[in-house]
C-alpha cells in the first residue's frame, strides 16, 4: 500500500470530519476551530495533488485570515453566539433529500466517468511550482491578476466604510 | 496502488454537500458564510485535483484556485462587515430575519 | 276606381299619427287627447269606409303595393300593403269600433290621472290592428301580432297598481307568447318550403303541390296554435277572462271585437293552407267547437258581468274556428261574417256592462238588479245585444250563426252541428241571465241606488252599435247572400270554390227553426230562473252541484296549470338554480381557488428567507441535473428500461 494514499484517507478524514463537526457543535467558537482542522487538511490535500504554493496560500489566507476573521466577526457580534435551533424557513426533510439527491447523482457521475485516459500530469523536476505560478500568473494571467487586486482594494474600502460606526450627527 | 481522482472529486463532494446543507439550514450568518468557504474549498480541491489528472493538466487550474481564495477573502470581509452593520442596527445576526425587503 | 285604394296606407297611419301626437303632448293635451285619438281614429275610419266601399263595387279588384325591404341571397323579403275583401272589411270593422271605442273612453275614463296614457297606448293599439290586417305578408303580419300582443299587455296592466291587473298583464303576454311561439316556427317553416312570406306566393306554391303534404299540415297546425294564442282558444283560453281586469272599453276594442278576433282574421287569410290539409281543417274545427261549448258551460255560472262576457267572447270565437275548420264556401263565408256581427253586438255588450259598472260601482251581477228603469238607453242597448248573441231574428247574431248551424248541415258534420246549438242554447241562458240580474228584480246594494244613466258621450257610441247589432246581419241573409258572394270572389275565395264549388245557401229550413228554439229555450229558462224567479236558482245549482262547481271553477283549468305547468316549470328553475349555484358557481370557484392557491403557494415561496430561495434553487438545479442524467446518460436507460 502506497503511503501516500494513507496520507490521503487522514487528510480526507480529517476534512469531512472538520466540516461535519462544523455543522454539529452548538457553540459558535468551537464551529470556527473545526473548520480551522478542514481547511489545514485541505492545505494538506494540495501538498499531496502537488500544488505546494496553492496549500501554502490556503494556508495562509483561510487557516490564517478567514478564520480570525470569523473569529472577530463573532466577538463583535455576540459572543456567547450559539445555534440552538435551525432555521425553519424550510422544512428540514426538503432540504435534506434534495442534498442527498445532488449528492448521489453527482457521485454517479463521478464514478461512471472513466478518468483513466487522463494520465498525471508529469512535472518536470527542475521548475519549482512557484517559478510555473509565477511565470503563468505574469504572462497568460496578468490582466485577471491586476483585476484581482482592484478586486480586493474594493473589498477593503468597502468592507471598512460599512463596519464603521455611523456618525451620529 | 495510488489515489486516484475520483477520490479527491468524492471527497470534495462530500465537502460541498456538507457546506450547503449548512449554507441552507444554519441560522447564524457567520455559520452560513464558513459554510459558504466550505463549498468554494471544495470546488478548489476539484480544480486543483483536475490540474494534475485533467484532460490538459496544466498549472492553470491551480492559478485559479489563487483567485478564488481572493474572490472568497473579499467576500469574506465584505460579508463581516455586513454582518456588523446589521448587528449594530438589528441586534441580531440570524439569517431568517434577514427579511424586512419582503416585509 | 283604385285611387282610393291605393291610398288604403294611410288607414293606419292616423292612428299612428294621434299616437305621436299623445306622446308628445300628452301633457299639456291632458283629456283633449281623447278628441285626437277619436278625430284621427274616425278620419282612419272614414278612408276605410271608401277603402270598403270602393272594393265592394262591382268588377273591383285586389290592390296590392309592395317594396323590397331586405335581399337575403336570391330572396327578397317585402314590405307592403294589400287590399283585398277580408281585409277590407276587417278594416273598416277595427276602424269603426275603435273610433267608438275611443268617443266612449271619453267618458268612462274621465278624471283617470294617466287619461293621455291610456289614449296613447289605444292608438298604438289601433295602429298595430290595422297593420296587421293590411299586411301582405307572414312577416309583417307577425311584427303588427307582437305589436298587438305588447299593447293588449299595456292596456290589461293599465291599472299596474292593482296586483290582479299585474298578473292579469302577465299571464295575457305569456299565454299569448306560447301560441306566438307556434306561428313564429309556422312562419319560418313557409319560408323555408316556399321563399316567400307573401301570402300570394305562399298560396301558388300550396296549389301546385310544391310543399309537402305534412309540412302544409304541420304548418297550418302551427299557425293555428297561434291564433288559440290570440283568440283564446282551448287550451289557452284562461288569460282572456283574467284580462278583464282591464279597463272595460279596453276590453270592448281589444278582448272582444279586434285582437281577439286577429286569430281568426289569421286562419282566414291563410286559408288555402287549410284548405289543402284536412287534418288542419278538422284540428281547426274540434278544437273550435269544442272551445265553443266548453266556454259557454263556463259562462253559465260565473258572477262578474265582464268574466261571463268574457267566456262568451272565447265561446263566440271557438263558434268562428268552427264555422272556418268547417270549411266549404259557407263555413268561411260564415266565420267571417260572424267575427263582422260578433265584433259589433260583443263590442256593445262590453260598453253596456262598462256602463253599468261605471254606474254602480261594481262588477259582481248578483250585486246589481233594477237598473232598468235607471238606466234605460243602457238597459236597451243591453238587450239588443244580448237578443243578438242569442241568436233571435232579426237581429244580427242570428244570421251569421244559422250561416254556421247552415254550414256545419251542409257539410254533414252532424256532431259539430250538435255541439253548436248546444252552445247557442247555453248563450242564450247566460245572456238572459245577465241581463235579468242586472237589469230586473231588485237593487240590492248602495251602488244601484246611486246608478243614473251615463253621459252621452258614452251612449252615443252603444246606440250606433246596437243599430249596426240590428242591421249588421242583412248584409248577408240566405235571401240575398251578399257577403257570400262578394267574399268568395276574392283570391282566398277561390281557393274555396276551386275545391268546394260555391256553395249556395241550401240550409234545412229546421235548422234555423231549432237555433231560434234552442235559443227561446235558454231565454224562457233564463226568465224562469232569474226574472220570475219561479225556478230556484240555488236549489238548481245544489241538485247539480258536482257540474256547478266545474263550471263555476272554470273546470281547474287554473289549478291544473298552476300545477302541471307553473309547478313543473319552478321545479325545473330550482333545479337549474341549484346547478347555477352549485355546479356553474362551483367550477368557477375551483378556478378561483386554484388561481388562489398558486397565488399564495408563490406567496410563500416569496417568504424573503434567502435560505428559502437557496432551496428552491438546490431544488432546481438537482430537478435539470436528475433530468439531464437521465435522459442523456445510460443511468436513464436503465431506469427508463
Amino acid at each position: 500500500m502506497d503511503a501516500s494514499l494513507i496520507i490521503f484517507f487522514l487528510l480526507g478524514f480529517l476534512t469531512i470530519g472538520g466540516a461535519v463537526f462544523m455543522i454539529s457543535f452548538t457553540k459558535v467558537a468551537h464551529m470556527v476551530i473545526s473548520i480551522g482542522v478542514t481547511f489545514i487538511s485541505i492545505a494538506g490535500l494540495f501538498v499531496l495533488l502537488e500544488a505546494e504554493f496553492v496549500a501554502v496560500s490556503q494556508i495562509l489566507v483561510y487557516s490564517g485570515a478567514i478564520s480570525i476573521l470569523m473569529l472577530f466577526g463573532i466577538m463583535l457580534t455576540k459572543h456567547d453566539a450559539s445555534e440552538d435551533e435551525p432555521s425553519k424557513a424550510q422544512p428540514f426533510w426538503l432540504t435534506w433529500i434534495f442534498v442527498a439527491g445532488l449528492f448521489l447523482i453527482v457521485a454517479y457521475g463521478i464514478y461512471s466517468t472513466n478518468w483513466n485516459v487522463l494520465p498525471p500530469r508529469q512535472l518536470d523536476p527542475n521548475v519549482s511550482n512557484v517559478k510555473e505560478i509565477g511565470v503563468e500568473v505574469f504572462t497568460n494571467f496578468v490582466v485577471p491578476f491586476e483585476l484581482v487586486s482592484v478586486l480586493l482594494l474594493v473589498a477593503l474600502v468597502g468592507a471598512i466604510i460599512m463596519a464603521k460606526k455611523e456618525d451620529k450627527d | 496502488m495510488t489515489v486516484t481522482l475520483s477520490s479527491y472529486l468524492l471527497v470534495a463532494l462530500i465537502l460541498f454537500c456538507v457546506g450547503l446543507y449548512g449554507a441552507l439550514r444554519k441560522r447564524n450568518a457567520i455559520i452560513v458564510l464558513l459554510s459558504i468557504e466550505l463549498m468554494l474549498n471544495a470546488v478548489n480541491i476539484n480544480l486543483v485535483a483536475f490540474s494534475k489528472f485533467g484532460l490538459n493538466a496544466a498549472v492553470t487550474g491551480q492559478i485559479f484556485t489563487l483567485f478564488t481564495m481572493t474572490v472568497a477573502a473579499a467576500e469574506v470581509a465584505v460579508g463581516i462587515a455586513i454582518l456588523l452593520a446589521m448587528f449594530r442596527n438589528r441586534d441580531s445576526i440570524h439569517v431568517d430575519e434577514m427579511d424586512s425587503m419582503k416585509r | 276606381m283604385d285611387t282610393i285604394m291605393q291610398y288604403a296606407w294611410l288607414i293606419p297611419l292616423f292612428p299612428l299619427l294621434a299616437f305621436v301626437l299623445i306622446l308628445s303632448f300628452g301633457r299639456q293635451l291632458k283629456e283633449g287627447a281623447a278628441y285626437v285619438g277619436v278625430l284621427l281614429t274616425g278620419a282612419a275610419f272614414v278612408v276605410a269606409l271608401m277603402t270598403f266601399w270602393t272594393r265592394f263595387q262591382e268588377g273591383a279588384t285586389d290592390y296590392s303595393f309592395a317594396i323590397e325591404w331586405l335581399r337575403i341571397g336570391d330572396k327578397a323579403i317585402n314590405m307592403g300593403f294589400e287590399v283585398n275583401q277580408l281585409n277590407a272589411l276587417m278594416l273598416v270593422i277595427v276602424t269603426f269600433v275603435s273610433t267608438l271605442v275611443q268617443l266612449y273612453s271619453k267618458g268612462y275614463m274621465h278624471g283617470d290621472d294617466r287619461f293621455p296614457v291610456f289614449y296613447q297606448y289605444l292608438a298604438l293599439f289601433t295602429f298595430s290592428m290595422l297593420g296587421l290586417v293590411i299586411s301582405p305578408n307572414l312577416l309583417q303580419v307577425y311584427i303588427f301580432w307582437e305589436l298587438v300582443g305588447v299593447c293588449s299587455f299595456l292596456l290589461v296592466g293599465y291599472y299596474f297598481y292593482k296586483p290582479e291587473a299585474k298578473a292579469a298583464a302577465k299571464k295575457a303576454f305569456i299565454m299569448t307568447r306560447i301560441g306566438d311561439v307556434g306561428l313564429f316556427i309556422a312562419i319560418a317553416l313557409l319560408f323555408w318550403a316556399t321563399g316567400s312570406f307573401d301570402y300570394s306566393e305562399i298560396f301558388n306554391a300550396v296549389a301546385q303541390g310544391k310543399v309537402a303534404p305534412g309540412l302544409i299540415t304541420l304548418t297550418a297546425i302551427l299557425i293555428f296554435v297561434g291564433a288559440v294564442g290570440k283568440s283564446g282558444q282551448f287550451p289557452l283560453h284562461t288569460w282572456l277572462p283574467d284580462a278583464m281586469e282591464g279597463p272595460t272599453p279596453v276590453s270592448a276594442l281589444i278582448h272582444a271585437a279586434t285582437m281577439v278576433a286577429a286569430g281568426v282574421y289569421l286562419v282566414a287569410a291563410s286559408f288555402p293552407l287549410f284548405l289543402a290539409s284536412d287534418t288542419a281543417l278538422n284540428v281547426v274545427a274540434y278544437v273550435g267547437g269544442f272551445t265553443a261549448i266548453f266556454a259557454a258551460s263556463i259562462g253559465l255560472t260565473q258572477r262578474d258581468i265582464k268574466r261571463v262576457l268574457a267566456y262568451s267572447t272565447v265561446s263566440q270565437l271557438g263558434y268562428m274556428m268552427m264555422a272556418l275548420g268547417i270549411a266549404g264556401a259557407a263555413g268561411y263565408v260564415a266565420g267571417v261574417f260572424h267575427l263582422m256581427t260578433h265584433a259589433f253586438f260583443k263590442a256593445l255588450l262590453f260598453l253596456a256592462a262598462g256602463s253599468v259598472i261605471h254606474a254602480v260601482h261594481t262588477q259582481d251581477i248578483f250585486e246589481m238588479g233594477g237598473l232598468w228603469k235607471k238606466m234605460r238607453v243602457t238597459g236597451i242597448v243591453f238587450l239588443i245585444g244580448c237578443l243578438a248573441i242569442a241568436g233571435i231574428p232579426p237581429f244580427a247574431g242570428f244570421w251569421s250563426k244559422e250561416e254556421i248551424l247552415g254550414a256545419a248541415y251542409a257539410a254533414h258534420r252532424m256532431d259539430l252541428l250538435w255541439i253548436a246549438l248546444i252552445a247557442a242554447g247555453f248563450t242564450a241562458f247566460y245572456m238572459f241571465r245577465l241581463f235579468f240580474l242586472t237589469f230586473t228584480g231588485k237593487g240590492n246594494s248602495a251602488g244601484v241606488d246611486k246608478a243614473h244613466e251615463s253621459p252621452g258621450v258614452m251612449t252615443l257610441p252603444m246606440i250606433l252599435l246596437a243599430v249596426l247589432a240590428v242591421v249588421a246581419g242583412f248584409i248577408n241573409t240566405p235571401f240575398a247572400p251578399a257577403l257570400h258572394h262578394w267574399l268568395l270572389d276574392s283570391s282566398v275565395g277561390g281557393y274555396i270554390v276551386q275545391k268546394y264549388g260555391e256553395g249556395e245557401h241550401h240550409a234545412a229550413s229546421w235548422v234555423a227553426v231549432a237555433a231560434i228554439l234552442v235559443s227561446v229555450g235558454g231565454i224562457l229558462l233564463a226568465y224562469l230562473m232569474y226574472g220570475r224567479r219561479s225556478i230556484n236558482s240555488e236549489s238548481v245549482a245544489k241538485g247539480a252541484s258536482v257540474l256547478y262547481t266545474l263550471s263555476y271553477r272554470k273546470y281547474y283549468f287554473d289549478e291544473i296549470y298552476e300545477f302541471v305547468f307553473v309547478r313543473l316549470l319552478k321545479l325545473i328553475g330550482l333545479i337549474l338554480n341549484l346547478f347555477d349555484r352549485y355546479i356553474v358557481e362551483g367550477l368557477v370557484n375551483l378556478v378561483t381557488a386554484i388561481t388562489v392557491g398558486i397565488g399564495a403557494l408563490n406567496a410563500r415561496m416569496q417568504n424573503g428567507q434567502v435560505q428559502t430561495y437557496g432551496l428552491v434553487v438546490l431544488v432546481g438545479v438537482v430537478l435539470l441535473v436528475v433530468g439531464l442524467t437521465i435522459s442523456l446518460t445510460p443511468l436513464g436507460g436503465v431506469l427508463l428500461g
